[in-house]
């Protein structure tokens, strides 16, 4: 037992010098092969960046045929030019590979603020097990606060989850089937449920026939999203171990929460799915917004379906104008830190196809009218074929009146007036709301010679709306038609 | 569970520790748990597999023995135990393939069937069936006494650090073990640790470094010269020696820290000068099981020469099929029984020596040395490729692409395990790495552990590579 004692004694003082000769020459070397996030991280100390910009996907995709390439985060830095910015981006990271990125900022570094994607998918099962946690996990271990050669060790002997695809999708499964909602009245129980009621009643095109493939995306719109964030979310764990990291370092902290694709949600799946929505991101709003020294922008309902560059999956991938509204959205927050250094670039310039009226207007008897967008017969593309609308409301009570109208002027000077009810969509009263209307551009449509668009009115108590967003659809997408209503009971009841 | 996880390095402490703590008659107990352990963290269902067939396994040695002097009844219950042994094997492990076989061929005859399954086989199947098997025969000839203990024979089917990928033991060496008392000796503690981080240094090291350049090269063969499919062939004789080698040693070690002597599987192979060499030094728990149960059972070589031929291609096709259910295995299997056999009848390859010591070849000894290495070589791109369109490809792009495709650029550390290990290989070809150690200077034998150590922890692959003969 003695010669067991002296040969562990002799074991430990071989491993305190292997340790030794690891980290002096050979730790840095692996970190930057098997851990390459952390050379983002150097890199900031090198270009002295005064706010950083933590990224995923989001950050760096642009459309295929897109001649600008430009990041949000270069957007945003254009709203600074005095400041130097720098972004981290890596594909698929989340909020536990932010939180290495930044622990990994030297302390000597210039950083002052901090600005981290908070992505709305990275709360839900899907990507909380993707496939991608394996190699992402693997990426991590070089970066504990351990000896490296314990790291090293635990590196060679895959102290991360190895699981293969079928595994990792067996855990989402299960979330899918097990975590039921806790909301009242809901008309779902579970994610697997919901997604079983869709598929069963879907889409049909306007022969009637099934469209599968809408069917399809409708299911995986519930899948991705059809989730309630709480305490326990693991995602949760990492921003709330960000905000910590970043009030011991001392600096702002900005959560970028993520435009996601509410037109097709809502189109595709409608007003549960929007509930959600708000649910998740109010959580986020309750949760970050309220602690000291955090802010949230929120963008979740910001980017319209057409700049949205994936339309048959989920994605947060803008086209140009989507990255630029949230750089734009985003520089407004972080004047706040940077008054001084806030300059307007003038660089959110619409397209044709995009129309944008923000602020916020009070409509009420004197002024039942919203802001208004007026059109010529030139300038609807013949390739377009739907219009998306969207805009936020509030209403006093719950008995608004308020349309969305379509005013058309033929040559004659004729008009005829196409009015679409809101309170069909909003029925909360005191919160805002978004209502959003996917409308044919049919012949009467082309035919007219200006076409007015804007919000009436009617009620006798007042409504506010801000953000009328409007968006041309080209002709590639094609229309849609919604099935009949559907709810669960239908589904239980094997109607 | 597999050895080269963090898992292993928490249990296998873990077992040690309670195995000297516990008194012996609890034992076995505390072992069998730790295997189902061991073999459930993988898919916990196929301990039922297991289960199956040591019960009646178990049974049918008993039985045998009650039997013994009714040899028909006997026979009987022998005849029980391995069809339905075999059985299991036939559905988990082959099943798949012939139903495959049966659609292609009725596919070819005009009719569209759908037979074809999807079982996915359990890990080591192969090696824990023939182990069993190996014990119901060694009852039936009388060689070895039925176990009446339930636990014990489980646990000599069961044993967590041979039990996945062997060696296969015969219930002469390790269910004789399993009752001794075992004492705590630092001793086997010594030999164990030496064995484990050999084994580590041989799997963790060279086999998953040489198997990334493999899986690269023969995944995208278009890419590439023919010098780098020759190399690459090289270097996957390495992967899998490495790999199943570096398997055994920790298995060795493993056991050896509880006091268990299992059988060495690996005899320096690439040092033979024959194919039938060649077999008495790589996998040989499963080269005397063939040769114990089946080959001599034919006859042997005691018979006429087209008899002989025969008992040799049978038993290397049954070896083939025995790896894996596909066409590749099966020829590779009579690929080297056909060798065997050409060697034997031209009187070319030199006597086989077995377990002699094998000594440092002169040049004639070299020559033959590199012309078996190259064969075997030959013969694993069989092994490796996934089908006949793929062995096919390998070929045709290692000796006729000698001008166009990429040269692999092979990192300079990749040279130094593999040398390193080559040059343990030939070091050790007559003794096992913690007899080596034995009478070595103190300060010599740390510096060894020192660098083994430094390399697994530190220049290990950081791809993750399963052990190649799990999927056996």
């Amino acid at each position: 037992m003695k010669k067991l004692l002296i040969r562990i004694v002799m074991v430990l003082v071989m491993l305190v010098v292997l340790n030794w000769v690891y980290s002096k020459w050979f730790f840095e070397k692996d970190l930057r092969k098997h851990s390459d996030i952390v050379e983002l991280s150097w890199q900031v100390v090198d270009d002295s960046c005064r706010i950083i910009y933590l990224g995923e996907s989001s950050n760096n995709n642009y459309g295929e045929k897109e001649v600008n390439h430009r990041k949000i985060s270069d957007f945003t830095s254009d709203y600074f030019p005095t400041i130097k910015m720098g972004d981290l981006t890596k594909e698929a990271s989340h909020a536990q590979t932010y939180y290495y990125m930044l622990k990994h900022i030297p302390k000597s570094s210039a950083v002052e603020t901090v600005v981290v994607t908070m992505n709305l998918r990275s709360f839900g099962p899907l990507w909380i097990y993707s496939k991608l946690e394996t190699p992402l996990r693997k990426q991590l271990v070089l970066l504990e606060d351990r000896p490296p050669l314990v790291n090293r060790f635990l590196l060679a002997f895959k102290a991360y989850p190895i699981k293969t695809e079928e595994e990792w999708n067996e855990f989402v499964f299960e979330h899918w089937r097990n975590d039921t909602f806790n909301i009242p009245d809901f008309p779902w129980r579970t994610t697997a449920d919901w997604d079983y009621g869709m598929y069963s009643y879907g889409w049909y095109d306007f022969h009637g026939q099934r469209d599968w493939d809408l069917t399809a995306l409708a299911c995986h719109y519930i899948k991705t999203y059809a989730f309630q964030i709480d305490d326990d979310n693991p995602r949760v764990k990492n921003f709330d171990a960000i905000v910590d990291l970043c009030r011991e370092r001392g600096w702002n902290l900005v959560f970028n929460l993520m435009a996601e694709n509410v037109d097709k949600a809502n189109e595709l799946v409608g007003k549960d799915l929007m509930k959600l929505f708000r649910l998740n991101c109010d959580y986020l709003l309750k949760r970050y917004g309220n602690m000291e020294g955090v802010t949230v922008v929120n963008n979740l309902s910001l980017v319209r379906d057409v700049n949205f560059i994936d339309q048959d999956w989920t994605t947060e991938h803008y086209y140009e104008e989507g990255r630029r509204i949230i750089a734009d959205h985003l520089a407004l927050t972080l004047r706040d830190f940077y008054p001084n250094d806030y300059q307007n670039p003038d660089s959110l310039k619409m397209d044709i196809g995009h129309y944008f009226l923000g602020g916020t207007m009070a409509l009420d008897r004197q002024n039942p009218y919203s802001m208004t967008l007026v059109l010529t017969a030139d300038s609807i593309r013949p390739d377009w074929d739907m219009v998306n609308v969207a805009f936020e409301i509030k209403q006093a009570d719950g008995l608004n009146n308020a349309i969305f109208a379509v005013e058309k002027h033929d040559a004659q000077g004729e008009k005829s007036i196409d009015s679409y009810a809101v309170n069909l969509q909003v029925q909360k009263s005191g919160v805002w709301d978004f209502a959003t209307f996917a409308l044919p551009i049919d012949s009467t449509f082309r035919m007219a010679q200006k076409i007015k668009l804007y919000v009436h009115n009617f009620s006798e108590s007042a409504v506010q709306i801000r953000n009328l967003d409007v968006s041309f659809r080209p002709a590639y997408l094609k229309p849609r038609v919604k099935a009949k209503s559907y709810k669960s009971d239908d589904v239980d009841n094997g109607k | 569970m597999v050895f080269n996880s963090i898992a292993f390095v928490v249990f296998l402490p873990i077992v040690v520790l309670l195995f000297y703590l516990l008194p012996h008659k609890w034992r076995w107990l505390m072992l069998l748990a730790a295997s189902c352990v061991f073999y459930m963290w993988f898919v916990p269902k196929y301990i039922l597999i297991l289960l199956v067939t040591i019960v009646i396994d178990y049974a049918a040695g008993i039985l045998m023995e009650h039997y013994a002097d009714q040899p028909r009844k006997k026979k009987t219950f022998l005849i029980i135990s391995i069809v339905s042994t075999l059985m299991v094997l036939m559905v988990f492990k082959y099943l798949n393939f012939i139903t495959e076989n049966l659609d292609q061929l009725c596919a070819s005859l005009g009719m569209e069937t759908h037979l074809m399954t999807h079982i996915i086989l359990p890990i080591g199947l192969s090696f824990h069936t023939f182990q069993s098997m190996s014990y119901v025969i060694e009852v039936y000839r009388g060689h070895q006494k039925a176990e009446r203990h339930f636990g014990y024979y489980s646990l000599y089917v069961m044993f967590f650090p041979q039990l996945v990928t062997g060696p296969i033991e015969r219930p002469g060496n390790l269910l004789r073990q399993l009752h001794e008392k075992k004492e705590f000796r630092y001793e086997n503690i010594s030999k164990g640790m030496r064995l484990i981080l050999f084994g580590f240094f041989v799997k963790m090291v060279v086999a998953d470094h040489l198997g990334e350049y493999v899986d690269e090269v023969y995944g995208h063969l278009d890419e590439y010269n023919s010098w780098t499919v020759l190399c690459c062939m090289v270097f996957y004789s390495f992967q899998i020696y490495c790999d199943f080698f570096g398997y055994s040693t920790i298995a060795l070690g493993s056991a050896k820290l509880m006091g268990f002597d299992i059988s060495d599987n690996f005899k320096s192979p690439y040092l033979s000068k024959s194919i039938a060499e060649f077999w008495h030094r790589w996998h040989i728990s499963l080269s005397t099981w063939f040769r114990d149960y089946v080959y001599i059972p034919l006859g042997g070589s005691r018979v006429k020469y087209g008899r002989w031929v025969f008992n040799i291609l049978v038993v290397f096709v049954l070896s083939g099929i025995w790896h894996g259910a596909a066409w590749t295995f099966l020829l590779w299997g009579f690929a080297h029984g056909l060798l065997h056999v050409v060697e034997k009848t031209l009187r070319k390859a030199l006597p086989t020596r077995g377990h002699a010591p094998l000594t440092l070849p002169g040049f004639g000894n070299a020559l033959r040395v590199v012309k078996t290495f190259v064969l075997v070589t030959l013969f694993w791109v069989m092994f490796r490729a996934t089908d006949f369109e793929h062995l096919k490809a390998i070929f045709v792009t290692a000796f006729t692409n000698f001008g166009g495709g990429e040269q692999m650029s092979v990192k300079p550390g990749v040279w130094i395990y593999l040398g390193l290990f080559i040059l343990s290989d030939i070091l050790l070809r007559n003794t096992r790495f913690d007899k080596w150690c034995d009478d070595k200077p103190l300060v010599l034998r740390w510096l060894i552990y020192a660098v083994l150590a430094f390399m697994v922890i530190c220049c290990s692959s950081v791809c993750n590579f399963p052990f190649i003969y799990f999927q056996f």
